[in-house]
């Protein structure tokens, strides 16, 4: 396991994208040893390794399709009701390339 | 003197088809108790939307209890046309533009949503306290310096001081359930797959539930039974036998009792008030058997939920990014736009989950914590199916404590916080039918217990609660009416 440093929450955050000041790095800290710490009870159950991750509660089997019927789309007025610049009926994007 | 409002689904429902009072009476009056509240249960108040559709609900239906009945809604469920925010600053602004499918189920049987109520940020909190609203407190405590629970705190904060008599909920660990031993209300999670979610933002959807507060367990039958149902819009949702939520009655069940997490219970009143239940449940005629059950097993329950949905809700949350959706900000590189979005966006307490759900995901990490952390999920679910083998239900007090000060503080290697404390999210790992029901007081704080069945059997489940209901007299109970035998 990745040894849990100050540098390597940093590069996380930064990937995560945002950043922490260092008095939150240093509370994250203190929260990773507590849980590393509880991890280890984990570790420590036996066969922990010989059963199958799960991930869901329980399997559920979707055994039909939908019938093929035609839906309305968004109207264009709807699509650029969230959208914070609008220009001409499309969505504004700030230029960010180039 | 006792208002209509202040009694439940059944009682308002009664009033209606007499005519003692109409749907609009009912609006405001609950309207007056929200803007007098305080502890910081709103989002926002659907005051203009209310009163118009209340008005024309002229001619009550004798058979639809949820007739001109109002109720609140956690905010991260989507509603057509109002701000949805998730308490989260990363999402001010943004107007969904359909209904969850629960909304759209409640409006179909003419219920009246009057607001949509406070959380912690993105559901992921278990204080009432990390919402971009500020701090939501217990309205059992006039000093307002307990917590109230979380993170559906503002729908319990409404039920509980009697301005709605349901309101809706999510429930990835415990965050209907557990704020509901809080205020003295029934908290109930059907099983996954139950009720749709479809509109519900997702925080970590392998264990995410739709779950609500009501004051009986009456009337928490009756919204199974609404809100139920396959839905095209959500492939997790199953269409099950019509009669899964009919009372069972005068019937023998066998219900365990997980002696390690009694033992890890410090508080007498909280014990006490248990094994009293316990003995009135075998005079109803069950067998109630306190047993052994993995201690290992249980200390796991927190690391465990913890890795799984930290690391579920970094990977569902990577959308909110000031492009998508959110608010924007200036940058030279889209890159800077997302750091400048998500930073601002994003309370200390999320970012360090996230931090957490990436660090658990990394490739050097997933073998021995996210995959390992499923793992032990899958062999928590193996002993409870054990468990199950042999019996009907197990039965438990929901929490350790009365609502916790906000300032308190808990110790998190103890057996009382990682098993008593945590021990709700077994139903979330299993998808169980899960109930919390009123059980006693420690002074004027509420606190409950849980009953918890197998899958798919809400109609045990129900019943059992219904048994313990009968013999605490705590039905109804509000800030307003501490129900029948108190």
């Amino acid at each position: 396991m990745k040894k849990v440093t100050r540098d390597v929450l940093k590069d996380a955050s930064l990937r995560l994208m945002f950043t922490m000041t260092e008095e939150q790095y240093d509370v994250l800290l203190d929260e990773f040893s507590i849980l590393i710490q509880q991890m280890e009870l984990i570790g420590a159950i036996p066969g922990i390794d010989d059963v199958e991750p799960m991930t869901f509660p329980f399997d559920v089997t979707v055994s039909a399709l939908r019938e093929d019927v035609p839906t309305t789309p968004l109207s264009q007025e709807d699509v650029v009701k969230n959208a914070g610049s609008v220009l001409n009926g499309e969505i504004k994007l700030p230029k960010v390339v180039g | 003197m006792k208002h209509v409002l202040d009694g439940t689904i059944h009682t308002i429902h009664a009033a209606l088809v007499r005519q003692e009072i109409t749907p609009l009476d009912l609006v405001l009056e609950a309207i007056q108790r929200a803007k007098a509240n305080p502890n910081n249960a709103f989002e926002r108040l659907l005051e203009d939307e209310a009163i118009a559709f209340a008005k024309t609900l002229t001619k009550p239906e004798e058979d639809n209890v949820f007739w001109g009945i109002p109720y609140a809604l956690k905010d991260n469920f989507s509603t057509k046309g109002h701000e949805t925010t998730a308490g989260s600053n990363s999402l001010n602004g943004y107007v969904p533009l359909y209904d969850a499918t629960v909304v759209k189920r409640l409006k179909d049987v003419k219920a009246i949503l009057i607001g949509k109520t406070t959380l912690d940020e993105l559901a992921m909190g278990g204080t009432g306290m990390t919402g971009h609203q500020g701090i939501q407190t217990n309205p059992y405590d006039a000093s307002r310096s307990r917590q109230v629970g979380g993170s559906s705190s503002g729908s319990a904060i409404v039920v509980a001081d009697a301005i709605v008599p349901f309101a809706i909920g999510s429930d990835t660990g415990d965050s209907v359930r557990k704020p509901a031993s809080y205020t003295g209300l029934v908290g109930f999670k059907p099983t996954w797959g139950r009720v749709s979610r479809f509109g519900l933002f997702p925080f970590a959807p392998s264990l995410d539930h739709v779950a609500f507060f009501t004051r009986s367990v009456e009337d928490a039958r009756a919204l199974t039974l609404v809100l139920s149902g396959k839905d095209d819009e959500d492939a997790t949702s199953r269409d099950l036998p019509i009669d899964f939520v009919q009372p069972i009655r005068h019937t023998t069940q066998k219900i365990a009792v997980l002696k390690p997490v009694l033992d890890s219970i410090s508080n007498a009143t909280i014990k006490q008030r248990f094994l009293a239940s316990i003995d009135a449940l075998k005079q109803r005629g069950h067998h109630v058997d306190i047993i052994d059950f993995p201690l290992n097993l249980l200390q796991a329950i927190y690391p465990t939920y913890m890795t799984i949905s930290c690391a579920e809700a970094t990977s569902n949350n990577a959308n909110l990014d000031g492009i998508k959706f959110g608010p924007s900000y200036e940058g030279k590189t889209y890159q800077d736009v997302m750091i400048q979005a998500r930073t601002h966006g994003f309370s200390e307490l999320i970012k360090r989950r996230f931090v957490i759900g990436s660090f658990v995901l990394m490739r050097e990490n997933q073998d021995v914590l996210f995959l390992r952390a499923q793992r032990v999920r899958r062999k928590i679910v193996h002993a409870l199916n054990d468990v199950y083998a042999s019996f009907d239900a197990i039965y438990l007090p929901a929490a350790p404590t009365v609502a916790p000060l906000l300032k308190g503080s808990s110790d998190r290697l103890s057996n009382e916080y990682l098993i008593a404390d945590s021990h709700l999210a077994l139903g979330n790992f299993a998808g169980l039918p899960s109930i919390t029901i009123p059980l006693g007081f420690e002074g004027d704080l509420p606190f409950g217990g849980n009953v918890m069945t197998r899958k798919d059997e809400e109609a045990l489940c129900l019943s059992l609660a219904q048994d313990v209901e009968g013999w605490s007299g705590l039905h109804n109970l509000s800030t307003r009416y501490r129900g029948t035998s108190v």
